[in-house]
């Protein structure tokens, strides 16, 4: 976005931003264009790779499908449930240990060790332990989301400006106030950059966990079609999850800068 | 309506004096010394400073850069600890910050999440003060810093100079009696920092707080005070105090070609020059 500003300013040719926008929608046009020829000249098995104008077809067809609802439904409670207890868990335990040395020195070693692990990995030690349900599906959402909630929480908290703090002190806010009155505030900068983070860990940790535990959700509902052969359903869920990935993560933005106008800089 | 900087305050612990024996200094501080711990261990930043300031007095303290003297309005302020020494204001002890010592930083510490409106009420909503009284109060003083109009706009909208002004209204909103300012013009452009050396000037002879202002400035120093503070380098000590005796109201313009004020001014200027040369600094 920068450069494309920086290429419109004054005194430039409008060629470098006409470029700018022209090619990634011809990098785009020819991925779509190979997705719908290749198929249909031969290269690849519509089998394996459906062409795009049926794909999209597809898509309308399965929005329209009640099990598809049912099984959206049962996906959006489930993420729901496990993006919430990871931000009712993340904040507070992410603030507390930018504030409270003890703690950070406590929980950052298990964040060190957690991070680099693969979420999935952990999915059927999760069903050994609560079953193959949705206290499973839910807890890797959450142990998913809590690494950059916590994270962020903890750099926002931790960097506070002292001064900031001692200006509400010194304007008689009390300790436990400054909880609420400053030192939120003054981290949710960072913690709605990690909240971002968090966002596309849970579509994926959701999505993984569905396809391993099946029963009901969009990734069941995707695992069935493949078991039944069913390529285009297979093709037509995985673009309907992806916009929905795109579209949370787009709202979300829009969202935080409509919400919080004093915000600076990216989110 | 009561103009909220004229206005005093009608708690008797809030009025200039009230418990301390008549005469008594407004300001008391004795044999202040602070220590840090540090990796390499102990720094000494203020080695027995001795301070006093009367009601309504302007106190200016300088001093070479690093010395210390930030450091010493915030134990004023009673956000920092002493290691040794006391702290008397109106003849008790100080126990942490109140809002009767408003403090001014140099980098403007407003909160960013809060309209000018918000900053400039933000101590009246923590004392329970009914909304409506607050703005109106709030729009008063937002008025006197000449900032009517911005009321809606964040700090991240506003220059420099002007997030000053909200810092000033946000602290003097609560009516303190002293007013602690930390290098408060240090980081404005120079035509903006006469202005509101003019205008925090007018509203201190209005108000008459008694006001502790550290700078690195020498001229805004003899402009601004009645007395002044030199201090050593680190570890700071008290090098001498210079009461500005030059006629008020001042004209920062004429003053500068006065007798007596080039004679103030190479006086420092030799003290704080003999602390560079001792200190090897180069700034």
């Amino acid at each position: 976005m920068a450069t494309t500003a920086e290429a419109s300013g004054p005194g430039r040719r409008p060629g470098p931003a006409a470029a700018a926008i022209a090619l990634p929608i011809l990098s785009v046009a020819a991925l779509l264009g190979l997705w719908e020829l290749a198929p249909r000249i031969g290269l690849v098995r519509p089998t394996s790779v459906p062409p795009f104008s049926d794909v999209i077809a597809e898509v309308v067809t399965v929005l329209g499908r009640p099990e598809f609802l049912d099984n959206l439904g049962s996906s959006a409670q489930r993420w729901a449930a496990g993006f919430a207890l990871a931000i009712l868990i993340g904040i507070p335990l992410g603030t507390l240990m930018g504030r409270w040395r003890p703690l950070y020195n406590l929980v950052d070693p298990l964040l060190v060790v957690g991070y680099p692990v693969p979420k999935a990995a952990l999915i059927l030690i999760f069903v050994l332990w609560w079953g193959a349900g949705n206290v499973s599906r839910i807890g890797i959402i959450i142990v998913g989301c809590l690494i950059p909630i916590v994270i962020s929480s903890y750099h926002g908290a931790h960097g506070i400006e002292p001064r900031l703090l001692w200006s509400a002190r010194g304007l008689g806010t009390g300790r436990l106030g400054s909880w609420f009155r400053v030192i939120l505030p003054a981290a949710l900068p960072q913690i709605l950059s990690g909240l971002r983070l968090a966002i596309a860990i849970s579509i994926f940790t959701l999505l993984g966990s569905e396809l391993l535990i099946r029963g009901s959700g969009m990734g069941a509902f995707m695992f069935t079609a493949l078991d039944n052969g069913q390529t285009l359903v297979v093709f037509a869920m995985s673009t309907i999850i992806a916009v929905i990935g795109f579209m949370l993560d787009f709202l979300y933005v829009r969202a935080v800068r409509r919400g919080l106008p004093w915000l600076e800089g990216e989110i | 309506m009561a103009d909220p900087v004229t206005e005093r305050s009608t708690t008797a612990a809030r009025q200039p004096g009230a418990d301390a024996p008549p005469g008594a200094p407004k300001i008391e501080v004795r044999g202040l010394r602070k220590v840090f711990a540090s990796r390499r261990g102990e720094v000494t930043a203020i080695d027995g400073v001795d301070f006093s300031a009367s009601a309504g007095e302007f106190v200016s303290i300088v001093g070479p850069s690093g010395c210390g003297k930030s450091t010493f309005l915030y134990i004023v302020g009673g956000f920092v600890d002493a290691t040794d020494g006391t702290v008397v204001v109106d003849g008790s002890p100080i126990t942490g910050p109140d809002p009767a010592r408003g403090i001014v930083f140099q980098e403007f510490v407003l909160f960013p999440w809060k309209t000018v409106m918000g900053n400039v009420t933000y101590g009246l909503a923590e004392q329970g003060v009914p909304r409506s009284e607050r703005r109106e109060r709030a729009r008063q003083l937002i008025e006197t810093v000449k900032l009517t109009g911005f009321e809606r706009h964040f700090p991240k909208e506003l220059s420099g100079g002007m997030k000053q002004r909200v810092a000033l209204a946000r602290t003097l909103i609560m009516d303190p009696d002293i007013l602690l300012m930390d290098e408060p013009f240090g980081a404005i452009d120079a035509q903006t920092r006469v202005i509101l050396q003019a205008e925090l000037i007018q509203i201190w002879e209005r108000t008459k707080k008694t006001v502790l202002f550290v700078t690195h400035s020498v001229e805004e120093a003899l402009y601004l005070s009645d007395k002044v503070y030199v201090l050593s380098g680190r570890p700071a000590r008290v090098k001498e105090v210079i009461e500005v005796d030059l006629p008020r109201p001042r004209d920062p313009e004429q003053i500068v070609g006065t007798e007596a004020y080039g004679r103030l001014h190479r006086r420092i200027w030799g003290l704080l020059e003999q602390e560079h040369r001792a200190h090897g600094d180069d700034r």
